[in-house]
């Protein structure tokens, strides 16, 4: 519960219709992109302007109540989630482009500029903003901020990290900060990388200056199908193995394929191929970016291709990238309940890895859909089930853990680009030992002393030390 | 009363690729007026979590628009409209309907209120330019205004050469039942002329039913379930006197709820009349773009095709309009921002929901501003009027019409009508 004076208080500071306290409102804003996990926050508060998010987190402050920063709600951790005693700080309303510098190549932005908005509103410069998350047609720079979030394009250009060149921050108690310079060579510490990916639990972002890119005059996009989900991650080691760098690497697993196939999103992916790889290459040279794709596409054939596409007009690309970043949305088919991994492995396990995440599947009777980065080894195994079925949900339950238990024992990590928010909060433990997490919480109190910032999430405070 | 039970809600996982798509969640940044956030509205609703008292459950249902775009973008084929119907037609039990909703619902369905009604708004029609204005009165002649044949716009050019197709004969002529609807009836005369001619022009027999009436979609959307089946029924019936023809709609909101008759009369004993009517229903741009259209008389216009939601969103038709439009001789295509997006008008949620309705109309009125066409054309009797008045209000001149009528102006300027 928000004390009545509270409320008061941010009505008074963003206007009534800005404060949501009734409960049907509040059950909008109890999940993000991962509703598996639930929590009523005790309001959401939407401020219009920068001053006005300054004053609602120096009234919270005051009143020693956590803020919980959301942007678009398209997060796949539970990061964005607010219990009933904290206030969630609704951000999209902070949606303007403050400035684009097309010379020296950034732009200025509040935190709920909606990613393709930017990239849209850099395009007359033929420039975009890289990082491209598979929900970039929703989600916010802020949240990608929050989340270091990555997509199929980092594998050559890099996650958002390497993008974001400069932040201005209100801590939890209300002081603003400026962090790193736009001009990219900031001395001292790295705070800009601490910030980054801290997933709300050090403040948050209010005008972010990020790098633009500019965009590949040559592209060529190759879709190679194979009849075995392990020779689609054979071709991917050979790939990099012999030196390429491509714009991205995905595959798509057959039962993806199934409910990619079934949507208004269907790109023409073979739906009897065990795996497709989405393979691209772009630079600013057509012949060049040409004499790769025939060199990739024979490396393509010696692993084992049935087939190979070759997209090199805008609508086909599109078409089969399409197919590609809506596959999250589309497993709706396949069942009301979804739960996504984003573990990491090195990219020479990805055959053996994958072979044991689907024996892990049948012994658990689940249904599994791999969609994934494959060039950065950054897997998603996606589970459909229906959460109705307590026997189920268990056996969804135990089947995750192995992989990711899995994951980690071949030498990686719990998670890639989504978080670790509440969903991997009881993982970390299984990565990092006691004294490593008690730094990092040490870390998170010179930020906010108080966890008065997304508290409850990242750490699990009980496996602290020190 | 009946209610339909809430369902198509369940592939819905969250991933808001709907949420950009929407035109109020654009308009506050607010998840409750998004697709996404409504949908967890129903599902608490059809669950029992949450009840129709909830003042702000019906508060974010009333504020859809019901345009649909959230389902085209859909990964998981969530049916929205659907279950948003379903929805309001429970709200409406614990609730009544907006009184102004219920007044133009009656009104619509009932010719003997229709026709003197809007028999006089026709009588002020001709001074309503003059009072045209931002004020709600002044918004309100704007969109009666908008509703005046077009005709005096499209006298422009000078006639010179003839038709460069014969006119088909009518001997092996298939035959089209125009469907009339209530307000394109009352105010839209001239567009189901132009529909006839145009059509007749094109080597269809272009006929009308007796019997028929309002849609019922004004209706099913505000949560009149019964009266919408009423509606339906006797649409039902009217057409299965004829049904071997097709039925030529001109209003989007209308062929988009004919098409949609079979849901409706599910489990009625004309559910079987009523999935044959469904399947009959063709938008007139269809007819006349699924042949080859007869090219008229050059007309020099730069043309902005708005397409309306129940055309683009609701019945998927995106090509034919502008296949029909660009079969013209000289028109100009001229493109303006966000043109899939509403225009806010969405049946009588203009009159109940002011504000947001003008908020979502302002950025649709500044895009075919910046554009700068001559002319707008849009399928369906509320854009028109909504279109219309939004630019009245600001001062402009740019008229908005049904494309039909712009087909028709470049006809009668070849002199076919004169054979």
């Amino acid at each position: 519960m928000i004390p009545p004076e509270v409320l008061a208080a941010l009505k008074a500071a963003v206007g009534p219709q800005w404060v949501k306290d009734a409960r049907a409102e509040l059950d909008t804003y109890a999940t993000d992109g991962l509703p598996t996990h639930r929590s009523l926050p005790g309001a959401a508060v939407i401020p219009g302007r920068k001053d006005e998010l300054l004053q609602v987190i120096r009234i919270l402050h005051h009143h020693r109540i956590p803020a919980v920063a959301r942007g678009a709600g398209t997060g796949l951790s539970g990061g964005a989630l607010a219990s009933g005693d904290a206030v969630l700080v609704v951000l999209t309303r902070l949606n303007r482009i403050l400035k684009i510098d097309a010379e020296n190549r950034r732009a200025v932005v509040e935190p709920g500029v909606v990613n393709t908005r930017l990239s849209a509103a850099a395009e007359p410069f033929g420039l975009h903003y890289a990082p491209d998350p598979s929900s970039q047609p929703a989600c916010t720079i802020g949240g990608n901020v929050a989340e270091n979030a990555g997509g199929p394009h980092c594998l050559k250009y890099g996650v958002t990290t390497n993008h974001i060149l400069a932040l201005d921050v209100v801590l939890p108690d209300g002081e603003l900060l400026s962090l790193g310079s736009p001009s990219g060579e900031p001395w001292g510490p790295d705070l800009v990388g601490l910030f980054v990916g801290s997933e709300g639990t050090f403040g948050i972002a209010t005008e972010i200056t990020v790098k633009l890119t500019p965009t590949p005059t040559a592209i060529r996009t190759l879709l190679a199908d194979f009849t075995l989900l392990r020779s689609a991650g054979q071709a991917v080691t050979s790939i990099i193995a012999a030196g390429f760098v491509p714009a991205a690497l995905e595959i798509l697993d057959h039962n993806t394929i199934a409910a990619v196939e079934a949507s208004i999103y269907r790109a023409g992916y073979p739906t009897d191929a065990g795996a497709v790889l989405l393979v691209e290459l772009d630079g600013m040279d057509e012949l060049a970016v040409e004499a790769e794709a025939s060199q990739v596409e024979d490396l393509l054939e010696s692993a084992g291709a049935r087939s190979i596409q070759l997209a090199s007009d805008p609508a086909k690309r599109e078409k089969l990238w399409h197919g590609r970043k809506k596959a999250f949305g589309a497993m709706g088919r396949l069942g009301s309940d979804l739960v996504v991994q984003d573990a990491v492995v090195p990219r020479s396990k990805l055959p053996d890895v994958l072979d044991q995440i689907g024996e892990i599947g049948e012994r658990y009777s689940i249904s599994l859909c791999n969609v994934f980065h494959a060039g950065d080894g950054n897997l998603h195994p996606n589970i459909a089930f229906d959460q109705t079925d307590p026997d189920l949900a268990e056996r969804v339950r135990r089947a995750s853990t192995d992989i990711v238990r899995l994951c980690i024992e071949a030498g990686g990590t719990i998670t890639g680009e989504h978080g670790v928010g509440t969903d991997k909060m009881h993982y970390m433990p299984l990565v990092y030992d006691a004294d490593t997490l008690g730094a990092m919480n040490r870390i998170r109190h010179v930020f906010d002393p108080l966890e008065l910032a997304n508290p409850g999430k990242v750490l699990p405070v009980h496996s602290c030390r020190g | 009363m009946n209610t339909p039970p809430i369902s198509g809600l369940d592939p819905c996982v969250h991933c808001g690729f709907c949420l950009q798509a929407c035109p109020t969640y654009l308009a506050t940044g607010d998840e409750s007026d998004s697709p996404r956030g409504r949908i967890v509205l129903m599902r608490s609703l059809a669950r029992g979590s949450l009840s129709t008292t909830e003042p702000t459950l019906a508060f974010h249902l009333d504020r859809c628009l019901g345009c649909l775009a959230c389902e085209p973008v859909c990964p998981s084929d969530v049916r929205y409209g659907t279950a948003l119907e379903a929805t309001r037609a429970l709200i409406a039990q614990s609730r009544p309907v907006p009184l102004v909703a219920r007044m133009v619902n009656a009104v619509m369905a009932d010719r003997r209120l229709r026709r003197p009604l809007l028999g006089l708004a026709r009588l002020v029609r001709p001074v309503a330019g003059v009072l045209a204005g931002q004020s709600r009165l002044g918004f309100a002649f704007g969109m009666l205004r908008a509703t005046e044949n077009g005709q005096r716009w499209g006298k422009q050019g000078q006639k010179t050469e003839k038709a460069s197709l014969p006119a088909p004969s009518a001997s092996s002529a298939p035959s089209a039942l125009l469907f009339t609807g209530c307000i394109m009836e009352g105010l839209f005369s001239h567009v189901h002329e132009a529909t006839h001619r145009t059509l007749s022009a094109n080597g269809y027999r272009s006929t009308r039913v007796p019997h028929q009436g309002c849609c019922g979609a004004l209706h099913a959307h505000t949560g009149e379930h019964d009266k919408a089946v009423d509606l339906a029924r006797r649409n039902v019936a009217a057409f299965a006197d004829c049904p071997e023809s097709v039925i030529a709609v001109n209003s989007a909101g209308c062929g988009a709820m004919l098409k949609e008759y079979g849901r409706l009369l599910a489990g009625d004993p004309l559910e079987p009349e009523a999935v044959a009517l469904s399947q009959r229903v063709r938008d007139v741009s269809q007819l006349l773009a699924s042949r080859e259209t007869r090219r008229g008389h050059t007309l020099a216009l730069k043309v902005a095709y708005d397409p309306p939601c129940h055309l683009l969103h609701a019945q998927r038709i995106a090509d034919a309009p502008r296949a029909l439009l660009a079969s013209i001789p000289g028109i100009e295509m001229v493109q303006h921002r966000d043109a899939a997006m509403c225009c806010g008008s969405a049946g009588s949620y203009s009159l109940t929901q002011v504000g947001l309705s003008r908020t979502v109309l302002e950025d649709k009125v500044n895009a075919l501003i910046a554009a700068d066409p001559d002319v707008v054309a849009t399928g369906n009797p509320g854009c028109i009027m909504q279109i219309g008045a939004g630019l009245a209000a600001v001062g402009s001149s740019i008229p908005v019409v049904h494309p039909i009528e712009i087909l028709d102006w470049s006809y009668a300027m070849a002199g076919f009508y004169d054979e």
